[in-house]
C-alpha cells in the first residue's frame, strides 16, 4: 500500500486546497511527506508479509479504527461543500437533510410524524 | 432508526389496498417533502386524490376499517378510523396542475411493502409558495435548501429513485 501523491493532489483539489497548506493544517513536514511518498510501502512490514502469506491484498486485513466518526466526518464535510456553494443555504438543514437521506423513506416520514408528536420539542 | 410505533402496518396497509382497487391517488404536503429528505415535521399525511368519488376509496376504507366523513361548513371530508386517520385528504393542490398533470411530476416511493406516488419536491414548494399560509412560510427555506441538497447530490451521483411517469 503505497501513499498516492496524485490521490492527495486530486482530494486538494476537491476542497480547493493547495497542497502546502493541506501540509501545514495537517502539521505535516515536506520532508515526512514526500518520505513517504517515496516508500513502496506505507504499511509496517509485518502486515505486507501476513497478506503475502494470506495471498491477499493487505487492505484486506485492514479496517477503518472508527468509521462511525469517520462516516459523520464525511457527512460534515458534504454539508460545507454543499451550503459553502450557496450562501443563501443554511448548514443545518443541508446536514440534516444528508442525515436523513441516509435512511429508508418510511423511516424518514415516521421521524417525521413522531416528532411532530412531541409536547417538548420547542422547549 | 425512529420509533416503529407510528405510520405502522394499519396505514400501509391501507395504502396497499388504495392502489388494489385502483385508486389513482399521490402523497403530497410535507410528508411527501419528508420522504424526500427534508427535515420538517408534519401531524399527518396528505393524500391527493384523482377523484374522491372513486369506489374503490370507500373499499379500501371498508378494508381497513375506516369511513370518509363527509365536508360540513369549512371542513374539507376527512377519514375517521385506527388506519386512516393519519391520512388528510386533499382536494385541490393550489398553485399546480390538475392531478393529471401533476402525476407526471411524481414518483414511486417505497413505502413498507408498498410502492407508493409522491409528489416531486420542487411541486411541493411550488403550492406552497402560492398557498402562503404561516406554516409555510416557515417551512419553505427548509424544503428550499433540501431541493438544492438533492440537486447537488443529483449531480454527483445517480440518484437512487427511479419510474418516472406512469
Amino acid at each position: 500500500m503505497r501513499l498516492s501523491g496524485e490521490n492527495t493532489k486530486k482530494l486538494c483539489g476537491a476542497r480547493r486546497l493547495s497542497l502546502n497548506a493541506l501540509l501545514k493544517r495537517a502539521g505535516v513536514s515536506k520532508t515526512a511527506y514526500y518520505h513517504l511518498i517515496d516508500k513502496e510501502s506505507v504499511l509496517p512490514r509485518s502486515i505486507d508479509a501476513l497478506a503475502a502469506a494470506l495471498g491477499v491484498r493487505p487492505s484486506a486485513l485492514l479496517e477503518e479504527s472508527d468509521r462511525e466518526s469517520r462516516r459523520a466526518l464525511r457527512l460534515l464535510e458534504a454539508a460545507d461543500r454543499i451550503a459553502g456553494s450557496d450562501p443563501s443555504m443554511d448548514r443545518d438543514n443541508v446536514r440534516h437533510t444528508l442525515l436523513l437521506l441516509e435512511e429508508k423513506p418510511i423511516d424518514r416520514l415516521r421521524r417525521s410524524l413522531l416528532r411532530a408528536r412531541k409536547p417538548d420539542l420547542h422547549q | 432508526m425512529p420509533e416503529n410505533l407510528i405510520f405502522t402496518n394499519k396505514e400501509i396497509g391501507f395504502l396497499r389496498e388504495l392502489k388494489r382497487q385502483k385508486v389513482e391517488f399521490m402523497l403530497v404536503g410535507a410528508a411527501a417533502a419528508a420522504l424526500q429528505g427534508a427535515p420538517v415535521v408534519t401531524q399527518d399525511v396528505d393524500l391527493w386524490f384523482k377523484d374522491l368519488k372513486d369506489p374503490g376509496i370507500q373499499t379500501a376504507l371498508r378494508k381497513s376499517s375506516g369511513i370518509m366523513v363527509p365536508s360540513f361548513g369549512q371542513n374539507p371530508p376527512t377519514f375517521a378510523g385506527d388506519a386512516v386517520k393519519l391520512f388528510d385528504i386533499v382536494l385541490t393542490m393550489h398553485g399546480l396542475m390538475g392531478f393529471d398533470e401533476e402525476i407526471k411530476n411524481s414518483f414511486d416511493v417505497r413505502l413498507g411493502s408498498v410502492n407508493v406516488r409522491i409528489l416531486e419536491l420542487d411541486r411541493i414548494i411550488k403550492s406552497k409558495e402560492t398557498v402562503r399560509r404561516p406554516k409555510d412560510l416557515l417551512i419553505l427555506p427548509v424544503l428550499r435548501d433540501t431541493l438544492k441538497t438533492l440537486r447537488h447530490k443529483k449531480t454527483r451521483r445517480t440518484p437512487a429513485r427511479t419510474k418516472r411517469g406512469r
